[in-house]
């Protein structure tokens, strides 16, 4: 018997079970403002707010769902176990609170003395902004990289092979 | 003539919380009237986190948005700033008695401003989180206004984006140009800026590269011109002995032209090597001293192994570009003008095909430029991170041997180290592409040079030795060339690190000592906090309006769970952060009016975490006092408890300690630690969580230690186990930032809130293993105190 057995024994399997919230005991609607409210083992929470654990490699699986107090009132541990209409509503109170200008294509990016100046296109809109230390200011995940600008601003590119190549090449030398 | 200039205002200048002149002209044209707005705010999203311009303001009538868009107009005349415009589309109002209070929300990207009507929360608008600071100031300034009728507003509040005074685009916290429209910010210009002191020497060793440059170029002159054509050729028709004599003659003159040569690099090279040490030593010594001056905040945000490159490799890098390659460029580039000179006057037929095949050299010369400068910066970050991966996986020995992970750190390590790897191969790959284009290019023309002045001698139009030394000239081209072409790929290098020096020694520390900062004639040790508010991130409060007063002499103990902002308070009273709102006063003189030396000088802080420097332990306790004699070092260990201990040792106070030094236990080092603060003799005393990790016999020690070193001192103690707190002389519970109990430990533990729940808790857990007394005892007995 090895080590990981025993230590894996000595764990009784209660202790590392999470109870999740099931989608037969919970309703999420939308309030009158627009906000989403949900009703959960039978008792009404009004508005809650969802977070997701993980937020870059699964962001329709375990997912918290919060009061407007911020006490965790449970967790849906999949999202597609929902029906497609309650899905449209956690996916939509999801992307208002993840939601991340997404670029669509690099214009230059200039550098001077330690900043780095970018000219992007968010959709059809221009933007510009400067980057800091440009090592931790860009965070790949997957085909995604998001840039965190010197206000803590976040801007996304969603997949990094489909921007145009004129871009992929101005950003490559910074990536790693 | 005799009027006098008006001066140009430049565009309006905003005050604090209020828009700029333009703007208010725009929302009045707009028909919003802005006479009597109490604060403005300025977003730059609609409600559907879509972009626009939004600006946001209310009165005592109601709470305007408006939106639209702002675009800077570049002024026509030359000198005078660029005006913004604002097109305003859309104004909403909404009547203040309709808003109970706002409020933001927080989410990864944007956050959101809410407005609170009979208890119905309704969206209002999204904004970019880096705006989250200006939207807390205004929910803040509007909820004020609405409880007491008068809008509180923040020191802090920035009523605009920073924005580039010349072309609008994001700018730098502290600057009021962004670094591209900043010229003086040159790096070339920076870097020669540190050889300010040395302009004599440098004008001396450019006067000597200069002739030296001027005697290479003469050399083919006589070593081969002359050689072939005077001498060789015999065009006297000279006999066999004059001839001889004449080479003698010649040979002695090429011998002595060559020793000047000579004599001439190793003069500039002795001057040159008595230079640039101390020009490196002044970079070094500026980028430590700018990294000390920076405050807590900075370190927190940077990985060790990047600022340890910053200190170490790229002043070298510095070091050797100008050590090496200057002196090399001005050398070279001089030998270029002069060569081509001499090859014009040769023959200038010939000269014109090495001038057509100039703008190639210089193409590539240009792009290789760029590409290495990128190839560089990123082969400089990886290899920041596998420094920063050796130092944290040094440090975390202990854990990965607990896991059994080293073979896993060591596949990380591989695969990072590998990757480094990859980039400095990129890097040198593109080396081996761009050099061999100019071995071509060179090689192409003194072919075509041979062939053409071949024809030319044979034709009558050149002599041979002429053209014997042009292709000496040619091939003294040929490693200026070489070199200038690699000097930009060392430029790059050089200039990439500079960047990286320039962003420390540029960077503004948080806290800075007022100009006219007070002085301590005699410090009391009186604390008072009043209303102070602290966070770490906007919209993230750690410190929520909390006052305190605690006497000078007195002990005030502070208890509260993990995060409730205990340390915090400890850090803004010693100054390592400053207050958002309100303020830490010292004998009534708020810490921020200080000097920051006197500050930390009185104050005393013993953490939980210890850190010992390299050295003796003697030269560690009289850290904060160089010149305490030994007899006061043994005092304070004494004072400690740490005497006992150390005598022990060896080496005893000589024991080396820190890195690579003697292995100390927690509680050693934290009576080392102790020592050093005693020795300090502060007047305020901050014990945080001083003893949280000890055994309870060294926590009974140190707690000795601490009970003499209390002694006459204002003393703030942080503590987990409220028996530490004892003697506190009132004690107060925080929770989320706010003080939920306040009293001396009997009033506490009467009142039974919580502090009594956390007492009956850490009484249960003692008493089940056997130590301590029952509850019920205690209370009877503090109830008799």
């Amino acid at each position: 018997m090895n080590t990981n057995n025993i230590s894996a024994n000595t764990i009784s399997p209660e202790t590392l079970k999470t109870e999740y919230v099931l989608p037969e005991s919970c309703v999420f609607s939308k309030n009158k403002n627009g906000f989403l409210a949900a009703k959960i083992n039978g008792k009404d929470y009004g508005r809650v707010i969802l977070t997701r654990s993980l937020p870059l490699t699964c962001p329709n699986d375990y997912i918290c769902i919060s009061d407007v107090e911020k006490n965790e009132v449970g967790i849906i541990e999949h999202t597609a176990t929902f029906s497609s209409e309650q899905q449209a509503l956690i996916n939509d109170e999801l992307a208002q609170r993840y939601y991340c200008p997404v670029i669509t294509k690099i214009e230059s990016i200039k550098e001077k003395m330690g900043h780095f100046y970018f000219d992007v296109l968010i959709g059809e809109c221009k933007k510009s902004f400067a980057v800091r230390d440009i090592s931790k200011s860009i965070r790949q995940h997957g085909d995604a990289i998001d840039l965190i600008d010197i206000d803590g601003n976040r801007f996304r590119i969603l997949d990094f092979e489909a921007i145009p190549s004129k871009s992929r090449r101005k950003l490559e030398p910074y990536l790693y | 003539m005799g009027k006098k200039k008006e001066k140009n205002p430049g565009p309006p200048k905003p005050e604090k919380g209020k828009f700029p002149k333009p703007l208010l002209d725009a929302l009045e044209n707009a028909g919003l009237s802005t006479r009597n707005l109490i604060f403005c705010c300025t977003g730059d999203m609609d409600n559907e986190a879509c972009y626009c311009g939004a600006w946001l303001c209310f009165d005592e009538k109601g709470f305007y948005m408006a939106f639209g868009e702002e675009e800077i107009v570049k002024s026509k005349r030359k000198h005078r700033k660029n005006e913004p415009k604002f097109n305003i589309s859309e104004i909403r109002s909404i009547p203040i008695e309709e808003i109970d209070s706002l409020e933001t929300e927080r989410y990864v990207s944007t956050g959101r401003l809410i407005m609170k009507n009979d208890g119905e929360q309704i969206s209002l608008v999204r904004f970019s989180i880096g705006r989250i600071a200006q939207f807390e100031n205004l929910v803040r300034a509007f909820n004020s206004y609405k409880e007491k009728g008068e809008a509180e507003i923040p020191a802090s509040a920035e009523p605009e984006e920073k924005k580039c005074k010349k072309c609008g685009k994001p700018c730098p916290p502290n600057k009021d140009f962004c670094h591209k429209c900043n010229k003086k910010s040159s790096t070339a210009i920076r870097l020669f800026k540190f050889f300010g002191g040395y302009i004599p020497q440098i004008a001396v060793i450019i006067s000597i590269m200069l002739a030296g440059a001027a005697v290479s170029v003469f050399i083919p002159q006589i070593s081969t011109r002359a050689l072939f054509d005077d001498v060789l050729a015999n065009p006297d028709g000279l006999p066999a002995a004059e001839l001889l004599k004449a080479l003698g003659w010649l040979v002695l003159s090429i011998f002595g032209v060559r020793l000047l040569n000579t004599l001439l690099t190793v003069i500039q090279q002795y001057i040159t090597g008595g230079i640039m040490p101390k020009v490196v030593y002044d970079i070094k010594v500026k980028i430590f001293n700018a990294m000390q001056r920076l405050s807590v905040n900075f370190y927190s945000s940077k990985q060790t192994g990047s600022l340890m490159e910053r200190v170490i490799r790229d002043a070298n890098n510095i070091y050797w570009f100008f050590i090496d390659g200057v002196p090399a460029v001005i050398i070279d580039t001089a030998t270029i003008i002069g060569v081509v000179a001499i090859m014009f006057a040769m023959n200038w037929k010939l000269s014109l095909i090495i001038v057509l095949a100039m703008p190639i050299l210089m193409v590539t010369l240009v792009l290789g430029d760029k590409v290495f400068r990128r190839l560089h910066h990123r082969s400089w970050l990886y290899g920041a991170r596998v420094s920063a991966m050796v130092s944290d996986n040094i440090n975390g020995q202990r854990v990965i041997k607990a896991f059994s992970k080293e073979n896993d750190e060591y596949k990380r390590f591989e695969k990072l180290s590998g990757e480094h790897m990859k980039a400095e191969l990129k890097l040198a790959l593109s080396e081996a592409t761009v050099f061999p284009i100019l071995e071509i290019v060179v090689m192409g023309l003194s072919t075509l040079v041979l062939g053409v002045g071949g024809v030319m001698v044979a034709k009558g139009e050149m002599t041979t030795g002429t053209l014997l030394s042009y292709i000496v000239y040619l091939e003294m081209l040929k490693g200026p060339f070489d070199f200038l072409a690699w000097i930009s790929n060392w430029w790059a290098r050089c200039a990439d690190s500079a960047q990286r020096v320039f962003e420390i020694v540029d960077a503004k520390a948080d806290i800075t000592e007022k100009e006219n900062a007070v002085s301590f004639e005699n410090l009391r040790g009186d604390i008072e906090i009043n209303e102070l508010e602290f966070e770490y991130e906007p919209a993230r409060p750690i410190i929520k309006k909390l006052s305190l007063n605690v006497k000078a002499g007195d002990m005030l103990g502070i208890v509260g769970k993990t995060g409730a902002g205990k340390t915090t308070i400890a850090n803004l009273i010693a100054r390592l952060y400053d207050a958002k709102e309100g303020c830490v006063k010292i004998d009534g003189i708020d810490v921020r009016d200080l000097k920051l030396t006197e500050l930390r000088r009185n104050i005393g802080l013993v953490s939980q975490d210890i850190y010992l420097f390299i050295g003796s332990i003697a030269d560690n306790i009289r850290y904060a006092k160089p010149d305490a004699t030994m007899g006061e070092v043994i005092a304070a260990a004494k004072a400690a408890s740490a005497h006992d201990f150390i005598m022990k040792l060896p080496d005893a106070y000589e024991t080396r300690v820190g890195a690579g030094g003697q292995k100390l236990s927690g509680g050693e080092r934290q009576r080392i630690s102790i020592a050093r603060t005693i020795i300090q003799n502060p007047k305020i005393l901050i014990l945080d969580e001083a003893t949280a990790a000890m055994d309870t016999e060294t926590e009974r020690n140190i707690q000795n230690s601490l009970t003499k070193l209390k002694e006459g001192r204002t003393t703030i103690a942080i503590a987990h186990r409220l028996s530490t707190l004892r003697d506190s002389d009132y004690l107060a519970v925080i929770e989320d930032g706010k003080i939920i109990e306040y009293g001396t430990y009997a009033e506490l533990i009467k009142q039974k809130g919580e502090f009594y729940k956390q007492y009956k808790i850490q009484s249960e857990a003692l008493k089940t293993i056997g130590i301590g007394v029952p509850v019920e005892e205690k209370e009877d007995e503090n109830e008799h105190k």
